[in-house]
């Protein structure tokens, strides 16, 4: 039923205007067609007679284009709940994503051989300021593999674009020398790839394979685990193809000497060509980027929009990519441009970087600090009801924010057994559902943590 | 469309439909207010589409015809016009002229045809209650207080009015408290109807010295109340109200009777130092032979007791929170207030001594609020 509904709606959407459609449509539904009886869900009275008063002849028409029998309409009100998605919203999301391709396209097919993307390429990789320095070194490779930079190590949080200049820089040398070995593969697939061909006792061909490379690309190095066996083969593949001054490119979030689990004759190697650092794109770089995805869209976007967009988004790349996806897509779905989407309020975009992480330490502290308290009175064995009300936020804080298991809670906050921190957490959870100061409490400590 | 009226008049129609005209929807044209001239009545028209606010307005001259401009332009412009003034608004296209002496504007509007249609009351089936414009104003505002803002159990965002042994009851709760207030001693017709909360407030709003009784249309969707020159028109909450007779605990096991404005006073004292940290939370407690306490749990910042004098023969305690019991004691009228404690029971699921407000002498309303469970008090 639904599907039916799903195209009687697409059809009536292209004969009335979209404020109107998306007014008195959106919550419909298909209840029953029995018979020729028709019965169409909708929210209260007000649209009943709207619906049947203004919109019946456009109902009935669509419902016979789809070979539905039509002998009366009735309208009943239905109480949807909100956990339910609604048939419109799919259809509508599905057929504009076929209208906008190219903003998911970049994730198409890779190559099975080298795995790289051929989508990603230095033309469609917006330079800035903070990005130059790293751009001219990727440059440097491409002309000359394995000289100059070797290793080029790039290093910088999610999202800034990483992957897609390792990338740019395999499928700019493969297009210089196409008899080139390339090879692109997260660290993570590097190490499947080796554990499996150990255990089918083709460790040897996994080894020659890769020393027969011309470049080797590994994306991801901070996932490196901390098994002796593979990273001393990744030591090994490592030396040999440096030695044959064979280019070898590593990214990662952060610096190798921050990565725990690499030891230091690894984390020195690494940066021995010096290490490259992806930052965040300034207000105006922001604006460049979004133009440019904009234009591979083909759709229409304000330089206001676009400069909401850029203000308003200061964490990375990804974020402002998926910012711009959503303004499109609503823009076409409601027949609005942009700015006329921000300027009515109907998109609020923010997402500013977390400016700490929270670990254990942090967040017993700031809970102390809240109510007063010294860390140490804190994990005192103190019943104090304050004191031991703070311990409790503070036990119910590690559990949701950090996820860490009862025992180790209880470690941190100096409390004897488990049970007390499963007694602790609950307790605050219950307060919640009817405590409307510890809400407010507890948001306050979040935002002292996380700032 | 022509009209004809005093500014004085045109303006308190206007503010009072124009509230609802909001401006962050998806259909521009309900932010507008309909002019509508027909047999030389003259109506104001707005809706959210959850209700719609009617006001016939008195003119002195008129011309049949039709015409949405926006509602708060228009009511802003209205407004700041001398009182005393004759406005004349001539409707031409889709614009109206407003003149009035040496001012004169116009307001670019919508074609009336793109204003919703609105639902009517089926008279025939209707079921109709009048009630006092001053008790149904009391009595609303009584229950509202306990109804819930938890748009996931859309029922309980609602009044619930339902009839039983002839009299009319409007109910609310949110869960952790109900109110119930009894209007009409003997009704003949029955309902069982869920009002949303907004559209009640917006009916208590527009009440003016002016009316002195409202008329209450119920049909199975859709529900009217008619208050003078006023009509407002709501849709209805469909989902399944609990049984609020359920809900109620019958035998009160404590019972003392004390001065309503003390105990506000008292309880704000309590709510004070239960405010800032164990999670405002204060007590109640009866001993005898006569006092009643409020006092809150002692926290860093220090404690309160306070006590008043009342009569009683049974002692017992109850946690509740502070802000519940100011919420109750501030709706209810009576000088004086008489305060169960009553048993909870199996089928409340509550074991716990619930709370139960009511007027000395009097069942017309109760207001009952559940206790914080004791083993989470230390």
């Amino acid at each position: 039923m639904y599907n039916v509904w799903e195209n009687v709606l697409a059809e009536i959407e292209q004969k009335i205007s979209s404020s109107n459609f998306s007014t008195w449509f959106h919550d419909t539904s298909l209840i029953s067609t029995d018979d020729g009886h028709i019965i169409i869900g909708v929210k209260n009275s007000f649209f009943i007679k709207q619906l049947r008063s203004k919109f019946l002849d456009i109902i009935k028409e669509a419902l016979i284009n789809n070979d539905i029998k039509v002998k009366d309409i009735d309208f009943k009100i239905e109480n949807k709940s909100k956990s339910k998605v609604h048939p419109r919203e799919i259809t509508s999301f599905v057929s504009v994503k076929q209208k906008l391709p190219s903003l998911n396209s970049l994730k198409a097919t890779k190559n099975q051989k080298t795995g790289l993307n051929p989508k990603y390429t230095l033309d469609n990789f917006v330079i800035g300021s903070n990005n130059d320095l790293a751009v001219a070194a990727a440059k440097s490779i491409i002309n000359n593999p394995g000289t100059s930079y070797n290793p080029f190590f790039l290093y910088g949080g999610s999202g800034l674009g990483k992957t897609h200049l390792i990338q740019a820089i395999g499928n700019e040398i493969l297009k210089n020398h196409p008899d080139f070995k390339v090879l692109y593969t997260p660290i993570s697939d590097f190490y499947a790839d080796f554990v499996d061909s150990v255990l089918k006792g083709k460790g040897k061909e996994f080894s020659t394979k890769f020393r027969s490379l011309d470049v080797l690309i590994i994306d991801d190095f901070q996932l490196i685990v901390n098994k002796e066996k593979s990273q001393e083969e990744f030591f090994n593949i490592f030396n040999n193809l440096h030695q044959s001054n064979k280019q070898i490119i590593v990214t990662s979030d952060r610096l190798p000497s921050e990565i725990k689990t690499v030891d230091e004759r690894m984390a020195n190697r690494l940066t021995w060509a010096g290490a490259f650092d992806l930052q965040l794109p300034k207000f105006e770089d922001k604006c460049a980027i979004l133009r440019s995805k904009a234009n591979l869209t083909g759709a229409e976007i304000e330089d206001e929009a676009i400069e909401y967009i850029a203000e308003n988004v200061n964490t990375n790349i990804r974020d402002l990519e998926s910012e711009l996806s959503t303004i499109l897509l609503m823009s076409d779905v409601r027949g609005l441009t942009p700015l006329e989407l921000i300027n009515n309020g109907s998109v609020n975009v923010s997402h500013e970087p977390k400016l700490h992480t929270a670990t254990p330490k942090r967040i017993i502290e700031k809970v102390a600090k809240y109510y007063s308290l010294t860390p140490t009175e804190l994990k005192s064995k103190s019943r104090v009801a304050n004191i031991k009300n703070a311990r409790q936020i503070a036990m119910y804080l590690l559990s949701e924010d950090l996820s860490l298991s009862t025992n180790k809670i209880a470690a941190e906050v100096g409390v004897s057994d488990h049970t007390t921190v499963l007694h602790g957490v609950k307790k605050i959870k219950n307060d919640l559902k009817l405590n409307f100061n510890l809400r407010e409490q507890i948001n306050e400590i979040k935002g002292k943590i996380y700032d | 469309m022509e009209i004809e009226a005093s500014a004085e008049k045109l303006s308190k129609a206007l503010n009072n439909v124009s509230r609802i005209a909001t401006s962050k929807v998806t259909l521009p044209v309900l932010n507008n207010v309909l002019i509508k001239v027909k047999n030389k009545q003259v109506s104001l028209i707005t809706t959210n589409l959850d209700m719609a606010i009617i006001d016939f307005l008195p003119v002195s001259n008129s011309k049949d015809g039709v015409v949405t401009v926006p509602a708060k332009l228009l009511a802003e412009f209205v407004s700041t016009l001398p009182k005393e003034e004759k406005v004349k608004i001539i409707s031409k296209d889709d614009k109206i002229t407003i003149t009035a002496d040496k001012y004169s504007s116009t307001i670019n509007g919508s074609p009336a045809d793109d204003f919703p249609e609105l639902p009517e009351i089926d008279e025939k089936k209707a079921v109709v209650f009048k009630i006092g414009a001053e008790e149904f104003k009391t009595g609303i505002n009584q229950v509202l207080v306990a109804s819930s803002n938890d748009y996931n159990r859309p029922a309980l965002t609602g009044v619930h009015f339902y009839t039983s042994d002839k009299a009319l009851y409007a109910v609310a709760t949110d869960g952790y408290r109900l109110a119930k207030k009894k209007f009409i001693k003997n009704v003949q017709s029955e309902i069982k109807v869920t009002i949303p909360s907004n559209s009640l407030q917006e009916v208590v709003r527009s009440l003016n010295d002016e009316v002195e009784e409202i008329e209450m249309s119920f049909n199975d969707d859709l529900v009217r109340f008619r208050l003078g020159e006023l009509e407002i028109i709501s849709k209805i909450i469909d989902a399944e109200y609990p049984n609020p007779d359920n809900l109620i605990p019958k035998k009160p096991e404590i019972s003392v009777e004390v001065d309503r404005e003390e105990l506000i006073r008292v309880t704000k004292l309590a709510g004070l130092f239960a405010r800032h940290a164990t999670n405002d939370i204060i007590a109640c407690e009866v001993k005898a032979p006569d006092i009643f306490s409020v006092y809150s749990i002692a926290n860093e910042y220090g404690e309160n007791s306070s006590s008043l004098i009342t009569e009683t023969k049974k002692e017992g305690k109850i946690f509740l929170t502070s802000r519940y019991l100011l919420d109750a004691l501030n709706v209810f009228t009576n000088p004086k207030i008489l305060i169960n404690f009553n048993n909870g029971s199996e089928n409340l699921n509550i074991i716990e001594r619930i709370l139960v407000l009511k007027e000395p002498g009097s069942d017309d309303y109760i207001h009952t609020i559940i206790p914080i469970p004791t083993d989470d008090i230390q």
